[in-house]
């Protein structure tokens, strides 16, 4: 054993409080630490993957109780492979920002990268966490970094976005806080393993009610429509790694708890064909937006929106494969998403409403942000050769298998009009005469090796999917098999 | 039309929320094979501690604690980025007028008063009700009275977000101590002793002293930034 899957709360808390201190000695610490954490967390996260994947899941106790007494970790295929995600984004997005507003004042600065810190930490808590209670504390903590990142310029606009979340946000921890109190006032026990096996004695109308405050709560974090008012503000008016670290790791933790609670807890049918539902409207309503966004980042939003509705919909299909074509989207989005918001935000640094139409001619002084921008752009559309194709072939497939006849029809019609959007900011990048007005902003070093590392992952995962596809399909199975997660954790007791 | 779909759904919604709560009757007990009873009687048994809210706080679960302890710290963290001022923008703080001499030295007579009882609140979290956080919270209301009597009272940063560090980091090492000697996290690997002692509960008294400090500094630090922004 290398590590225990604790140390990816405590390490981060620990360098959380010791930050204020480290500042007091040197100022640099403060950017250095979370990188070091962050890069600490994805040795460890890797090597528990290995080990996982070798010998299964490993379940994690706290304080020496046993589940149900106490609160338990489960560091399983399933939750392994969006930990390590999570994580290995986070560090991109600390190495992108690393020269993040070095000449500005230090104050803001300091508590950027803290907070970027905590905001990661507390998705990795929602992912690993297998407890409902324990849960909801790790959303607060990622709701609460989350309300701060967006506001951190301090302006009228930011404020209004950062209340926005902040409001709705609010909403969400007391519907949770609901749900978990109808659940616990039903069952007795707030470990997610022990409800699951309970779930069958409790009556369908709380069943009902609670799933309803639970899919509310999280939908909001997990941007669903027609919860995601909030999101296209932030995106908007956050820093540009703050909305990739939303798009990348926020989004995915909450859509790991809305899966958990389908897939694990509740035992409602209804509600695969719920999330196809909601993934749907999502999906159909975002992408009607984004393509009457005049804004760059706006557009990316509702696009990232819209990619999230896809994975719902996989998700609600309910099959093995519809789980690995969910799984294979979360990882394309992740690294795709991530590309176009770093590429895009270098593509209207300098410009004060970042419309889409300042991109003009870009490609003469951008050359590589450009490209990869494009290459981008082209892999998140689903055109051959790239790391996107996969995952829309692999969802076509698992739509095929479950005769969802629609959904495949609307995938593609969905990809045409994502087609459309893309490419017009790419054809105005590459063959529209620059206009005056805005400077070209040069990428600093961080942050061209961060946009080149995952344009090379893009290429990788087009040209050799099968380098990863033996971890999703592990990965699927595990989330599919609700006995042995019952049985992984409350054998513990015996 | 909108507006009647929308208030037809809300109200089936409010109706079942409604029905349901009132339905869970709250007070009465529901279930047999719940964890409440093994809590009850391993907090005496295994932990020997008479509150037994502490034992569930602070022990079973008290990886929940250090999230709220965070979600605390995160909190003022992200307070004083936003409401950060430079050093010579900090303005003076808009009085009305100022306190009456009753004021001033009554409040010199209850500081000592509030901070007294507040540490004895959290030292006796495992004994008594109460613990950190109310322990804590009443300290803050010492030093708001404070501030609000005196117009000049000023606390020191540096030394709040000593406290504020050290406390966290003492929270956080206790429990890694506890992976040291008991093979999990914030295992309770002190010798528990008597029930009803001082020195007793293990490493639960301790931990919920750390708790009482760190709310404390951190409620006196969103307090004081509060009252200096520059309005």
């Amino acid at each position: 054993m290398v590590g225990t899957p604790v140390l990816f709360i405590v390490i981060p808390l620990l360098a959380a409080f010791l930050i204020p201190l480290l500042g007091m000695l040197w100022k640099e610490l403060v950017r250095i630490v979370p990188g070091l954490v962050l890069a600490y967390m994805l040795v460890l996260s890797v090597n528990l993957l290995n080990h996982v994947l070798i010998y299964g899941p490993i379940v994690e106790v706290i304080a020496g109780w046993r589940p149900p007494l106490g609160i338990n970790l489960v560091f399983s295929a399933f939750s392994g492979f969006l930990v390590t995600l999570v994580v290995f984004m986070g560090l991109l997005i600390w190495v992108y920002s690393y020269r993040f507003k070095r000449n500005v004042d230090f104050e803001p600065a300091k508590k950027y990268f803290l907070l970027l810190m905590m905001l990661i930490t507390g998705s990795v808590g929602i992912i690993l966490t297998g407890d409902i209670f324990n849960m909801f504390v790790f959303i607060e903590i990622t709701g609460i970094s989350g309300y701060a990142l967006t506001a951190f310029y301090t302006g009228r606009d930011s404020a209004e976005a950062s209340f926005k979340y902040l409001m709705l946000g609010s909403i969400a921890s007391t519907f949770l806080l609901l749900a978990i109190m109808i659940i616990y006032s039903q069952v007795g026990t707030l470990n997610m393993a022990d409800i699951a096996s309970k779930m069958h004695t409790i009556k369908p109308v709380y069943k009902i009610i609670s799933f309803i405050f639970f899919i509310t709560a999280i939908g909001i974090e997990a941007e669903i429509f027609p919860l995601n008012g909030w999101a296209p503000d932030a995106y908007t008016e956050a820093p540009g790694p703050v909305g990739a670290a939303f798009a990348g790791i926020v989004v995915k933790a909450s859509v790991y708890a809305i899966v958990r609670y389908v897939y694990t807890i509740f035992d409602l049918s209804g509600a695969y064909d719920f999330l196809i539902l909601i993934g749907l409207i999502t999906l159909i309503m975002a992408e009607t937006a984004a393509i009457r966004q005049e804004r760059l980042k706006r557009m990316l939003a509702y696009s990232s929106i819209g990619q999230m509705g896809l994975v719902m919909v996989a998700f609600g299909m309910g099959t093995e494969e519809g789980v690995f074509a969910a799984l294979f989207m979360i990882l394309n989005h992740a690294i795709i998403k991530s590309l176009l918001f770093f590429s895009g935000s270098y593509l209207v640094y300098n410009s004060k409403h970042k419309y889409i139409k300042e991109v003009n001619g870009m490609s003469k002084y951008l050359p590589i942000t450009s490209l990869l921008f494009a290459l981008g752009a082209f892999a998140i559309v689903g055109l051959p050769p790239f790391a996107g194709f996969w995952s829309k072939l692999s969802m076509l497939t698992a739509a095929a298998d479950s005769n969802m006849l629609f959904i495949i029809a609307l995938v593609l019609i969905v990809s045409v009009v994502e087609l459309v959007y893309y490419l017009r900011v790419v054809n105005r990048i590459y063959f529209f005469n620059k206009e005056e007005k805005t400077e070209p902003k040069k990428p600093t070093f961080n942050a061209l090796i961060v946009m080149i590392t995952l344009g090379a992952l893009i290429l990788v995962i087009g040209f050799y999917p099968d380098a990863i596809t033996g971890i999703l399909h592990k990965a699927s199975a595990d989330l599919m098999d609700k006995g042995q997660y019952i049985h992984d954790v409350l054998s513990l007791n015996k | 039309m909108k507006k009647i779909i929308v208030i037809i759904l809300l109200g089936t919604l409010g109706f079942y929320t409604a029905h349901t709560f009132f339905d869970i009757g709250f007070g009465f007990p529901h279930f047999e094979h719940g964890i409440k009873d093994v809590y009850l009687q391993k907090t005496v048994s295994d932990l020997k501690v008479s509150n037994t809210v502490t034992s569930i706080v602070v022990n079973f679960r008290g990886f929940d604690t250090l999230g709220e302890v965070t979600v605390l710290f995160l909190a003022v963290t992200a307070l004083g980025g936003i409401l950060y001022k430079r050093r010579h923008e900090v303005g003076e703080r808009s009085v009305l007028f100022s306190a009456s001499s009753i004021v001033t030295s009554g409040s010199k007579l209850l500081f000592p008063a509030i901070i007294l009882l507040g540490v004895y609140v959290f030292i006796h979290g495992h004994l008594s009700p109460g613990g950190g956080f109310q322990g804590g919270t009443i300290i803050a209301t010492g030093f708001l009275l404070m501030l609000l009597t005196y117009e000049n009272y000023s606390v020191n940063h540096t030394v709040l977000s000593l406290v504020e560090s050290l406390a966290g980091i003492a929270f956080a090492g206790i429990g890694l101590l506890g992976f040291m000697h008991g093979g999990t996290f914030l295992q309770n690997f002190i010798e528990p002793g008597v029930l009803n002692n001082l020195f007793s509960g293990g490493v639960i008294p301790i931990i919920y002293i750390m708790v009482g400090f760190k709310v404390g500094a951190e409620l006196t630090g969103v307090i004081y930034t509060v009252l200096h922004e520059k309005g």
